[in-house]
């Protein structure tokens, strides 16, 4: 059952990336963000999307069962850490093993790293850095009962359909109330819709 | 899911290493992979033993049928078989989970390649050099870390590298005359060279071990600073995994020092008490060794793998036929190979999205973010 | 077939993976402390008109290094990329330490000592005024300082100076609103505050790009919604808020009164009106009712563009709400009849009984930190501090009283920002101080302000990084930020809030109060600025306000610690402040009414021709912040929007980043295209935070509204059309001998737009 954990609701995301730059206030990673903001409608809507790690709870943590040195920790509470820094190996498995394609990597450094729920703060029983600042809720960090408290009416799903297989996980997004089935985790078939090989932002014009 | 959190390692204080530990590793749920007869641990267990066996065989025949072989120094020679069997022990358990095995595998087929060996005999050796002798890429993650680990590691190696041999009797010093200052020092009994044992040489021999006590101590002052200050540090650690290893080297390096002060200035004051205490530290370190972070001195290696892995491959051929690009946006992804082979490893693990591994993480994200929009809600509602 | 283009390391990771360039650039891991010794100072964002909360984090050293959440209840603890990115500001490398001086524009500004560059100061000042009079020489404050200091500046202008030519930047931000609640409320402030948004029915929301510029306020916005009201925005463009509103209007720029007048015409005919409001407490009803009979919907469609069903959606959803707000910002303000469009919304919540009441009112967003608290006290060419007239000889005997000076020694009135620039032009004034503004890259008509100031004989600025207009001056002196003195701001609710000093300032760096009681002193009034800081100022602005309807004579130092901000008016020791006005239905003006106004619509300045076809606007974006002198410098802003854009429909047939020369009848400038559907097919949008040559406002026009002389920022002609290459963005100025902070600078030269206006995702990029 979800405790306290983080709720998204790409519906009432403004895009503004407040939640970028407080990733990287987080103390156990100063300097650097891990949560990741995309446009998702590009040239259409000004629509957008914050990720941040879904702590998967079935499978457990697909990153860490593909890392080959066993760096990536998951502790009691569900939070799937970031890599260790003693053990990893840069490799990349955890990159694009990640159906929600959260970790980012240091090449120079071989370094993983990714959302780790702001332990420092979470586990001190502070909000996460992002949840705190997000200036429209979108990144909502509590139990779902303080969520429908301040939002009648919707309700949550940790569930992800990913083709045949479903991944349920540790942080929830937010979803109508009559909407009971999985969440979408990307529909594979959607390339020829949306997919505009060039000359989006970063691809060679 | 625990809905409290669990305490955190706040700096200095005792928390996992007592009571069961918090943390999990993430591969459990890979049953037997397919072919595998013996369960890992079965296995394990044997080949560990064999390679304990080798090592007591090793020892016997490298002091001369214990001739040379040091009596007072038996329980450091039965620390290290030990050591032999951890050791082994978990690297065949780490190696047979899917994700290492795989990558394992490839590694050493990288390696041993004849390709590889052709085209870039020198690939393998300046890898090694980089990454576990001079570890560069500590230094992109901080060049205070980088010269801390430097010293740790240079100075565990010269230590190791004089105690060991000494231990199991390999390393013997015999005098060349009756009386004065000529020793020679032999190898299984062989003579290597002699020296005189008021040189240079013959002082860095018998200092050896304090100087490398000294880079230790040096490296390890820093990281415990580091552990007690440094947020991105202290978050989540905990004692057993992050503190007791620099204790256990400080301690080690601390003990060994004073030993010498005390030969050096005490005239052996306190000396049988150190030499108790220092030889406690090492044999506790030694069978700890493979179980906690000091582990990563067995994994590190394959990193190198990874690499030649990758290298090897990228090598093939250019860029556009030998790395895997985006299916969405065309952008590179990493190594068809590795690609290939990560959709192997999470097939081994029966993770049924193998998939979206050919995707970025950003298209992954956006076609997410794409069918949120189109079929759970557009907007506020 | 070996391959000797791979690397040793043959690592390969997909983008926006590898890297975390998004992560800021900013020396934020150099600044890391030891953070086992830290203080958290509880202050406010520097920035916008919400005036967040916040705490600054202070090492062991006394130095700024981060930012921790707030939870004071203006916020709640959130903060937009701007407030937190703030911080950086305080110890950035870009920091003035030393007065610049030259003696004439050919030589390069040079460090010297403060002793040297005041004394050139007050010598220039004597002799143009010696030469060529008391007003040859003006004064330009800003809305981003401290009340305390605008107050100085006006008093400065009229006592040390004893000029006429005051005013401040907050004439190209407020002033529209301000002309226009004076006019019918008697009272220049929002009507009500922030957390009555979340009792409201049907918020309406026009010409504020709400997400982006005032994000943080996004919460009251979505919290209304979650309780059920229906959202109405109008904006030419789909911005974040517009996206997934209940009714988004999507006129043309310039057509706001018309679509008003439309709306509350339906009201009318409807029988929506709240008879029994307007008899009780207006003036001028019947006029305005027989005004908007001229814009039926079918007519306002036209004039508009937009359905006239859509007017008719609006009209009912506003006229039967329960509770109904509109909150207007500088997206109606910022044109030649900017008042009047800001009359059509008060007459369209007056008309329906909505003020006064929680969740039913009136409010009006202030774009700078003190836009709200800086309009009041004097800094305006019109104002004496308490939003008193200096025209009224009764205002005027009162101030000179509390000055210490004769009332004939107070000059008169004064002219606007912008009209003070063409006296610069025209050599009536001859020299200027500046403080905490920037007119090369805030003004309109780019070409027409560079010349103005060119003209100027001597210029002084007061800056801590050195602006577009600062590299300009002659004099430039450094001063403080926020974070390093004390002192008050108002908020977009007039909420008055306590900004605290977090850390002591560099070396060399002095307060703006400092500066101005120093040059008073050796103008020979030292005496009437014989502050030692904020305190002692503010003290003398709560006497000077003490009786005004800007009665801030209640509020102190020690009462705003303790409260966390006090509404103003405020008129005694023990008085809660007044967080929402009209609650009795009277207005500020001594018969209490509200004097309704009528408005007629008339097209925008700029006219539209087979040249100039199609409408330019301009506006802000969530990473940056009004001329981006502040944060164009600050890494993780730079990274999120490196640059300008132009933003244009698909219809007008251009790719995403391809180069469009932007034309107007003042100039032209190449932008990437950002092609999307989230703009009218008629308008293109520009952002303004960037200077020449990439400067939206070398395409705006000089014309200003005949009430409140704001520049008709909004809406001008334009046309587009393909060109070569963008024009790059160039590195902020610095002083000679420094560089601008290259790891902020690095992806200044991304020659694409940002995926969206609100930035580059974060996965783009490397």
């Amino acid at each position: 059952m979800l405790g306290r954990t983080i709720f998204i609701d790409p519906g009432r995301c403004i895009g503004c990336q407040a939640c970028v730059s407080a990733c990287r206030e987080c103390d156990s990673h100063r300097g650097k963000s891990m949560i990741h903001l995309d446009y998702t409608d590009e040239g259409r809507t000004t629509a957008s999307l914050p990720t941040v790690c879904m702590h998967c709870e079935d499978p457990v943590a697909p990153c860490a069962e593909v890392c080959p040195a066993d760096a990536i920790l998951i502790t009691a509470d569900g939070v799937v850490h970031e890599a260790d820094p003693t053990r990893c190996i840069g490799c990349g498995n955890c990159v694009n093993a990640c159906p929600f394609g959260v970790p980012k990597i240091d090449l120079a450094a071989k370094l993983q790293m990714k959302c780790n729920l702001c332990y420092d703060r979470t586990s001190y029983g502070l909000a996460p850095m992002c949840a705190t600042v997000c200036p429209t809720g979108a990144l909502f960090y509590g139990t779902v009962e303080e969520l429908q408290a301040e939002r009648p009416g919707v309700d949550v799903s940790t569930a992800f359909t990913f083709g045949a297989t479903t991944v349920s996980t540790g942080v929830a997004m937010v979803v109508p109330p009559e909407r009971r089935a999985p969440v979408p985790g990307g529909l594979l078939n959607l390339i020829e819709v949306n997919g505009r090989p060039t000359p989006g932002n970063g691809a060679p014009a | 899911m625990a809905v409290t959190p669990p305490p955190p390692g706040a700096a200095g204080g005792p928390s996992a290493a007592d009571g069961p530990p918090p943390y999990r590793r993430g591969a459990v749920r890979a049953g037997p992979a397919p072919g595998e007869t013996h369960s890992p641990t079965g296995r394990a267990s044997l080949v560990a033993a064999a390679a304990s066996m080798l090592l007591v065989l090793a020892i016997l025949l490298g002091s001369r049928g214990l001739r040379d072989f040091d009596s007072a120094l038996v329980p450091y020679a039965v620390a290290s078989v030990f050591l032999t069997f951890g050791v082994v022990y978990r690297y065949t358990v780490w190696v047979s989970a899917p994700a290492a095995r795989r990558l394992f595998v490839e590694g050493w087929r990288a390696a041993l390649s004849w390709e590889n060996l052709r085209n870039s005999p020198t690939a393998l050796p300046r890898m090694a050099a980089t990454y576990l002798g001079f570890q560069k890429f500590l230094g992109a993650r901080s060049h205070a870390r980088w010269a801390a680990h430097q010293l740790i590691f240079w100075g565990c190696l010269l230590a190791a590298a004089i105690t060991f041999p000494l231990t199991w009797g390999w390393f013997t010093f015999t005098s060349s005359g009756a009386s004065g200052p000529g020793y020679e020092m032999r190898l299984w009994g062989l003579k290597l060279f002699g020296f005189d044992s008021g040189s240079f040489l013959g002082w860095a021999l018998y200092h050896g071990l304090d100087l490398a006590a000294v880079m230790v101590i040096g490296g390890v002052g820093y990281f415990l600073w580091r552990r007690v200050r440094d947020r991105a540090a202290t978050t989540g650690q905990r004692f057993g995994y992050d503190f007791l290893p620099l204790l256990a080297l400080l301690t080690i390096s601390v003990t060994g020092l004073l030993l010498t002060f005390s030969e050096m200035f005490l005239h052996g004051g306190g000396y049988e008490f150190l030499a108790v205490l220092h030889m406690v530290s090492v044999v506790l370190t030694l069978v700890y060794l493979p179980f906690g972070k000091f582990f990563h001195i067995v994994q590190r290696p394959a990193a190198v793998g990874m690499q030649l892995f990758k290298y090897t491959a990228r090598r093939r051929g250019s860029d556009a036929e030998e790395l895997r690009a985006c299916r969405r946006c065309g952008q590179p992804i990493d190594t068809v190979a590795a690609v290939d082979n990560l959709r192997a490893t999470m097939r081994d693990l029966r993770l049924g999205f193998d998939e979206w591994a050919e995707y970025c993480p950003r298209c992954k994200r956006v076609l997410r973010g794409s069918a949120y929009l189109s079929s759970v809600k557009r907007g506020f509602k | 077939m070996t391959a000797e283009h791979v690397p040793l390391d043959p690592s390969v990771a997909p983008l926006g993976t590898r890297n975390f360039r998004d992560a800021g650039g900013l020396p934020a891991a150099a600044w890391r402390a030891d953070q086992t010794e830290q203080t958290l100072v509880p202050t406010h964002c520097c920035f916008c008109g919400i005036q967040c909360g916040m705490y600054l984090r202070v090492d062991g050293r006394g130095k700024v290094f981060g930012v921790e959440p707030r939870n004071h209840d203006i916020n709640r603890m959130r903060l937009c990329p701007k407030g937190i990115n703030a911080y950086q500001q305080v110890n950035h490398p870009d920091r003035l330490t030393a007065p610049l001086m030259r003696r004439d524009r050919n030589q390069p500004l040079r460090e010297v000592s403060w002793d040297e560059a005041l004394e050139f100061t007050v010598g220039q000042i004597g002799r143009i005024q010696r030469e060529h009079g008391r007003d040859a020489f003006g004064m330009l404050g800003g809305a981003s300082l401290f009340s305390e200091k605008t107050y100085l500046v006006g008093k400065f202008a009229r006592v040390a100076l004893r000029t006429r030519h005051v005013d401040y930047n907050g004439r190209l931000c407020m002033v529209s609103a301000a002309g226009a609640n004076k006019l019918a409320f008697g009272i220049d402030r929002a009507a009500n505050p922030f957390a009555d948004i979340l009792q409201t029915d049907c918020l309406l929301i026009a010409g504020s790009n709400v997400g982006e510029c005032f994000p943080v306020l996004t919460q009251y916005v979505w919290g209304a919604r979650d309780r059920g009201a229906t959202l109405i925005v109008v904006d030419p463009r789909e911005t974040a808020v517009a996206r997934t509103a209940d009714i988004h209007v999507a006129l043309k720029s310039g057509t706001d009164s018309a679509f008003f007048n439309a709306v509350l015409q339906v009201i009318v005919d409807e029988g929506l009106t709240d008879e029994a409001f307007l008899a009780a407490n207006t003036t001028g009803w019947p006029e305005v009712k027989a005004a908007v009979k001229a814009y039926p919907p079918s007519r306002a469609a036209g004039i508009c563009g937009v359905p006239a069903e859509q007017i008719v959606d609006v009209a009912r959803a506003f006229g039967r709400a329960r509770r109904a707000m509109g909150w207007h910002a500088r997206g109606i303000e910022h044109h030649t009849q900017g008042v009047e469009n800001c009359l059509t919304v008060i007459n369209l919540c007056t008309a329906t009984g909505n003020l006064g009441r929680p969740g039913a009112g009136y409010g009006t967003l202030t774009g700078q930190g003190n836009g709200q608290g800086g309009r009041e006290h004097g800094q305006k060419s019109d104002l004496l501090p308490g939003g008193r007239s200096i025209n009224d000889p009764a205002h005027r005997r009162q101030i000179a009283a509390i000055w210490g000076i004769e009332e004939a020694e107070l000059p008169p009135a004064g002219t606007s920002m912008m009209e003070m620039v063409w006296q610069m032009q025209r050599q009536e004034i001859r020299g200027l101080i500046g403080v905490c503004n920037n007119p090369f890259v805030s003004l309109p008509n780019y070409a027409v302000v560079k010349d103005g100031y060119d003209k100027l004989e001597f210029h002084a600025q007061f800056d801590f990084f050195l602006s577009e207009t600062a590299a300009n001056a002659h004099v430039v002196f450094p001063v403080t930020t926020w974070a390093e003195d004390e002192g008050v701001m108002a908020n977009a609710e007039a909420r008055v809030v306590k900004h605290n000093k977090a850390q002591e300032p560099p070396e060399g760096v002095r307060t703006d109060t400092w500066v101005m009681c120093e040059l008073a002193r050796r103008l020979g009034v030292g005496s009437k600025f014989a502050f030692e800081g904020s305190r002692e100022v503010f003290d003398e602005l709560r006497r000077a306000s003490a009786g005004t309807v800007i009665d801030y004579y209640g509020i102190t130092y020690e009462r705003l610690e303790q409260t966390g901000g006090l509404v103003w008016p405020c008129p005694g020791l023990e008085h809660p402040g007044t967080p929402r006005l009209f609650e009795d239905g009277r207005s500020y003006h001594p018969d209490g009414k509200i004097h309704l106004q009528a408005v007629e619509w008339h097209p925008p300045a700029d006219p539209y021709d087979d040249e100039f076809p199609m409408t330019l606007t301009t506006g802000r974006t969530v990473a940056h912040f009004l001329s981006g002198n502040q944060t164009r410098r600050l890494g993780a802003l730079v990274e999120q929007t490196p640059r300008p854009w132009v933003e244009v429909h698909p219809s007008q047939g251009f790719r995403n980043g391809e180069p469009v020369r932007v034309v107007t009848r003042r100039g032209s400038e190449v932008l990437p295209a950002l092609v999307t559907e989230a703009i009218r097919p008629d308008h293109v949008f520009v952002p303004y935070h960037w200077p020449y040559p990439v400067a939206a406002n070398e395409l705006t026009i000089d014309a200003l509204d005949p009430r409140s002389k704001i520049p008709e920022y909004k809406v001008c002609a334009v046309r587009i059309e393909r060109a070569r290459s963008v024009d790059e963005v160039p590195a902020p100025p610095t002083p000679p001998g420094h560089e601008a902070y290259p790891e902020a600078q690095a992806s200044r030269t991304d020659p694409l737009p940002p995926t969206s206006p609100q930035g580059r995702g974060t996965g783009e990029r490397g």
